[in-house]
């Protein structure tokens, strides 16, 4: 697992455990999350990949554990304390602001750094252009195809000018031609500076883009390292990706 | 400033006649319903900065109104203060019980928030049917007629131009929630509030400030409201009806549209007070049928209609605009 390291720690989680009754959706998963890294999170359904975005993003309290970004411990803090931070998401199942325009979606993230309305809306406007979307400033939200949507899902959480974004299936339900726009997106991004984790099931993608991934299998972190070395992981082949997958990829 | 014209054309016209109206027009009864159309307009647009703005629809809002109108009836009738007096001392309740329902029921969504503020609003209507030693109880308050500004004892004419000022100041309220940077993020809150969270905003507060400012106006309409009519009856003050009243003038007019509510008034409380006055005479057996009309306007509107006559009118004019393009 030895991954080259991009810089100082930005998001560290130390054992961070979440349960729902009887249930535990993720088991004492400790993390480390570099500066200008792009992380990967893999899993089957139900495995809590979503659960942990929701701890880390503020929206659940964690059991047990703690969630240090940039040297705070944020666990159980607001959302849109987060938020200020620098840490923010989007959502698996994309929430529009779906009577508004995309501008006014994008505008309304920018306002959390500005205060004024005219300056937030001249930086929507640049955000919309780095994500593609200038063509639909005008549409509402609820007018947007699926891949449209994601991308605004994108530009909104850009908008508020996060230094750690967490991407939850940004990918699901793409066309192959959208797939490699939002791909090119999320690497140009990085290229930029931005620290991302992705949630992603689309293998093939992953492989492509994530640095490094950790693999989830029933709220427990099975493995983590490179993408090589988590397709010829023996776990990992048996809980996720299964045999066909690497005969594929060999 | 052509621009601001044109986007506000509607607020213009409907103002401006309502300033005209009482330069031609003596007639007591016609001037009486102006009144009552601007009043009922600023109650639904102080009930839209809440329901429409903020998504917090409330069935309870009459709390508010009955807060104001009480507040001055007892200042006024037991202490002889002045009513302007009683309208602080009702706005300031009304924020201080608006920031608590909104706090209180922060985590109710949706019907569950609904309930919650027709609860408070019957709490407060049994407390004021029955505490007999302050209120009068069910009797009610007569609010004495003495003439002057600073005990609101106007004529009609004044009363218009009163009620005109209180409508565009709340209309004004409404188109600034339109064009700020809270206006914008209470818009964000409405949506989504999840997505909101996520984008840095506290939903929480923000729903908490457009309630208890939603609370502040309505009671300060209803201190007015009670001045004007001159009396302050509790089963009325405080009615699920009135609440109900509040809602519909501004979903059939256009809910969260800074016009909507007064276009909402104008059509229900005109249909209203026709109504009124031609069927339930007497020996007519017709004395509630303008519920019937309420609740068939509502189902046409929701229907055909879901965005208002706001909505339908900026349809028109999108119509006439491409016609004559």
């Amino acid at each position: 697992m030895s991954v080259a390291a991009p810089g100082p720690a930005l998001l560290t989680l130390e054992a961070v455990t979440k349960r729902f009754g009887g249930l535990t959706a993720v088991r004492d998963v400790s993390v480390e999350v570099r500066r200008g890294d792009l992380l990967g999170i893999i899993g089957p359904n139900g495995a809590g990949k979503t659960t942990l975005f929701n701890v880390i993003s503020g929206y659940y309290r964690p059991d047990a554990g703690r969630i240090v970004f940039e040297g705070r411990d944020v666990g159980g803090r607001a959302p849109h304390l987060i938020c200020r931070l620098g840490l923010t998401r989007t959502f698996q199942i994309v929430k529009p602001f779906g009577n508004l325009s995309v501008l006014d979606n994008v505008m309304i993230g920018a306002l959390t750094r500005l205060p004024s309305v005219a300056a937030a809306r001249a930086e929507a406007g640049r955000v919309i252009e780095t994500c593609g979307l200038a063509s639909h400033v005008a549409a509402r939200a609820r007018t947007l195809p699926i891949g449209l949507r994601k991308r605004l899902e994108v530009a909104r959480a850009l908008a508020t000018r996060p230094r750690l974004l967490l991407l939850d299936e940004v990918m699901a339900g793409l066309n192959p031609t959208e797939l490699t726009g939002i791909m090119d997106l999320i690497r140009r991004l990085h290229a930029d500076g931005l620290t991302l984790i992705v949630i992603e099931h689309i293998m093939a993608a992953m492989m492509r883009l994530a640095q490094r991934i950790v693999v989830l299998h029933h709220g427990e972190k099975i493995a983590e390292g490179r993408p090589d070395e988590i397709t010829r992981d023996r776990r990992v082949v048996d809980a996720y990706l299964g045999e066909e997958f690497v005969l594929a990829e060999a | 400033m052509a621009q601001a014209l044109a986007r506000h054309w509607g607020a213009l016209v409907i103002f401006g006649v309502a300033a005209l109206v009482p330069v031609v027009v003596r007639d007591a009864y016609f001037l009486d319903s102006l009144v009552l159309i601007l009043l009922w307009g600023a109650l639904s647009a102080a009930w839209n900065v809440a329901g429409g703005y903020a998504g917090q629809v409330s069935i309870g809002h009459a709390a508010f109104f009955g807060i104001g109108a009480y507040s001055a009836a007892l200042l006024g009738t037991r202490w002889h203060q002045s009513p302007w007096l009683g309208m602080l001392a009702g706005v300031l309740v009304s924020l201080a019980a608006g920031a608590a329902l909104g706090y209180l029921s922060n985590r109710l969504k949706g019907p569950y928030f609904a309930l919650s503020t027709i609860a408070f609003s019957q709490v407060l209507l049994i407390v004021a049917s029955r505490w007999r030693g302050l209120t009068s109880g069910s009797e009610g308050i007569p609010v004495p007629f003495r003439p002057g500004f600073g005990t609101l004892g106007l004529g009609h004419v004044a009363w218009v131009y009163l009620a005109l000022a209180v409508a565009v100041l709340y209309w004004g309220i409404q188109v600034w929630l339109e064009h700020s940077r809270f206006g914008y993020r209470l818009a964000g809150v409405r949506e989504d509030e999840d997505a909101a969270e996520a984008l840095g905003i506290p939903t929480r507060r923000l729903k908490v400030i457009a309630v208890t400012l939603s609370a502040a106006l309505t009671s300060m309409c209803g201190t007015l409201w009670a001045q004007y009519v001159g009396f302050v009856d509790p089963f009325y003050v405080f009615s699920v009806d009135l609440s109900v009243r509040f809602a519909l003038n501004a979903i059939i007019g256009g809910i969260g549209t800074a016009l909507g509510p007064f276009l909402g008034s104008i059509l229900i409380t005109s249909l209203e007070t026709y109504l009124r006055a031609t069927l339930s005479g007497v020996k007519s057996g017709f004395t509630g049928i303008y519920l019937i009309v309420y609740g068939t306007g509502l189902i046409l509107v929701v229907r055909f209609i879901p965005d208002g006559l706001a909505g339908l009118v900026g349809r028109l004019r999108a119509h006439l605009a491409r016609v004559h393009a």
